[in-house]
């Protein structure tokens, strides 16, 4: 038994990661669903979303790329189907290069789901570069940051943009952030400064760092990775997914969380191993 | 039925198979992940030169000069001095570039900060006990535990991490309890970032295997552009299935016999 537990502290650490892939996919192929409790941080934007009025716009800045998809795919799709069930328009503009050619193609797959007319309903404008100079900008003028959207139209001209010129215009900002530039450089820019109505989506690294603003009001809502993505989907597919069109839209991050929980499992029981390898072989190896 | 491309059969692959090159590190470093590590940065840094030229450089200095709008000159003249940094001899003129970077972004971000990172939490880490009595009490479960417990342990331990940086106060064994419970609270906020970025690292995993296995995809049979026949009698998740399972068979096979040679070759140095 002791050989064995010590043996256990020395494996080859490739067993681990096998172990970690066998946690992930045979509950992939096999689905096993764990109960989940939603966030009332998650909540707060679901809610806040189902005040706004039809005909309101919105201003979603998609930073991220596909390093952080499979966290912020999930949200970034389910957040577009519930503007659109509301019959809320969206302007969207990134501040992340690689961000545009992933997001916009689910944004005109989504648009055309729900009959949404480009320029109308909704319209991409492209990526700004410059940071938080580009944040200031955006703030202060947004057609002046992008004089041109992403089919190269004149901004100015587009009727979705009509009385819309300032970040505080819109409704409400929904800043789904990978890192920097992100949620954390709009609070710190304008999100004080113009008294946005700012919610962020954002990575599991990085939501312990905008907790704070949440709790300071300075964010309304925050989603933190997959599961505040899957918490997000459970309350906006539940209500709309079988009668607004949205019969199409997957549950994507749900079917993931209950693989994440079983790669958390997983961790658990690796560490509990170890420490009780650790407590019964160490006099041993002392001696 | 979905149409699709031969592009689009080939991309799926490429994705399968640059996922399991990278993966193949796991194992051990190998000449497969070598050339899927490559071919990211030399991807990455292509990219993002060009994205820099058309995003940045174009827009914001080249068709200003070819308008002849002199004062665009100015940022010229700026990254002509940053340039400068590569002569030995001339290299003190990129201070005056960098110099009013530092200083553009200083004014930009201090502002920021003072009132978003320092100002409004300060006011907010000292809750309204009464409020707090009012809508949760001492501890609410349904609440994840709001409550006037939870402010308490709030005010105290963002106490104790303050005094706990707090270097110039004398040693005793007051500020060594105080110490104690700041380190706690620290490692508990470190514990409760490590645990996240664990998470975080899990779903990007998961991710990949969602694509490895079709899980991205509704499932519908394939059919190639311009032919009216489906592509097989498998459905897109099989097919992709298919393919990964393949092309791992492939990249293991090839890593077994390179590791094959590499053993062999110190015998065959030695011989």
């Amino acid at each position: 038994m002791i050989r064995q537990l010590i043996r256990f502290q020395n494996m080859d650490r490739r067993w681990i990661f096998l172990g970690m892939a066998l946690a992930i996919v045979v509950p992939l192929l096999a689905p096993i669903n764990f109960p989940f409790k939603i966030d009332e941080r998650v909540e707060a934007i679901y809610e806040k979303i189902e005040s706004l009025e039809a005909g309101d716009t919105v201003f979603i800045s998609a930073d991220f790329d596909p390093a952080s998809r499979p966290e912020l795919e999930p949200f970034y799709r389910a957040n577009l189907h519930h503007f659109f069930a509301k019959d809320v328009k969206v302007v969207i503009g990134s501040l992340w290069p690689f961000a545009p050619p992933m997001v916009n193609p689910w944004l005109e797959e989504i648009a055309a789901d729900h009959g949404k007319v480009d320029g109308e309903d909704f319209v991409f404008l492209g990526f700004k570069d410059g940071k938080e100079l580009a944040i200031k900008l955006i703030a202060d003028d947004v057609v002046k940051a992008f004089p041109k959207d992403l089919k190269e139209r004149d901004t100015a001209t587009l009727p979705i943009m009509e009385g819309k010129r300032q970040l505080q215009d819109f409704a409400l900002m929904m800043s789904v952030s990978a890192g920097f530039p992100g949620t954390r450089e709009y609070v710190l820019q304008v999100q004080g400064q113009y008294n946005l109505d700012m919610a962020s989506a954002t990575t599991a690294v990085s939501a312990p760092d905008y907790v704070p603003y949440y709790k300071s009001n300075q964010l309304f809502g925050l989603s933190g990775g997959m599961p505040g993505s899957a918490q997000y989907e459970k309350l906006v597919y539940d209500k709309y997914g079988n009668d607004s069109g949205l019969i199409n839209a997957r549950p994507i991050a749900t079917q993931a969380l209950n693989v994440l929980n079983m790669g958390h499992l997983f961790i658990v029981l690796l560490i509990l191993m170890g420490n009780v390898a650790f407590f019964l072989t160490r006099n041993i190896e002392e001696a | 039925m979905e149409t699709v491309s031969l592009i689009d059969l080939f991309g799926i692959w490429v994705s399968i198979f640059l996922t399991l090159a990278i993966f193949s590190f796991l194992y051990d470093d190998n000449p497969i992940y070598k050339l899927a590590e490559n071919l990211f940065l030399g991807i990455s840094i292509g990219i993002g030169t060009i994205e820099i030229y058309y995003g940045v450089f174009k827009p914001n200095l080249i068709d200003h000069l070819a308008d002849l709008r002199w004062q665009s000159f100015i940022p010229l003249g700026l990254l002509f001095l940053l340039m400068m940094k590569i002569t030995k001899k001339y290299s003190y003129f990129a201070r005056l570039p960098i110099a009013f970077i530092v200083a553009a972004f200083a004014g930009v971000k201090l502002t920021g900060e003072a009132n978003a990172n320092l100002m409004t939490p300060i006011a907010e880490s000292m809750p309204d006990l009464q409020a707090s009595w009012a809508q949760y009490g001492f501890w609410s479960w349904e609440n994840d535990g709001a409550g006037v417990f939870s402010d308490l342990v709030l005010v105290l331990g963002l106490s104790a991490c303050l005094l706990h940086f707090y270097f110039s106060a004398k040693p005793n064994r007051a500020m060594s309890g105080v110490s104690k419970v700041g380190i706690t609270v620290l490692m508990l906020s470190f514990g409760a970032s490590f645990g996240y970025t664990v998470m975080g690292r899990i779903s990007l995993a998961i991710g990949r295997f969602q694509e490895l296995l079709g899980l991205d995809k509704t499932e519908a049979q394939w059919m190639l552009e311009g032919s009216e026949e489906p592509l097989s009698t498998m459905t897109n998740v099989s097919i992709v299935r298919w393919m990964t399972v393949v092309t791992a068979v492939v990249i293991i096979l090839i890593i077994a016999r390179w590791k094959r040679q590499q053993n062999n070759e110190p015998t065959d140095q030695a011989g």
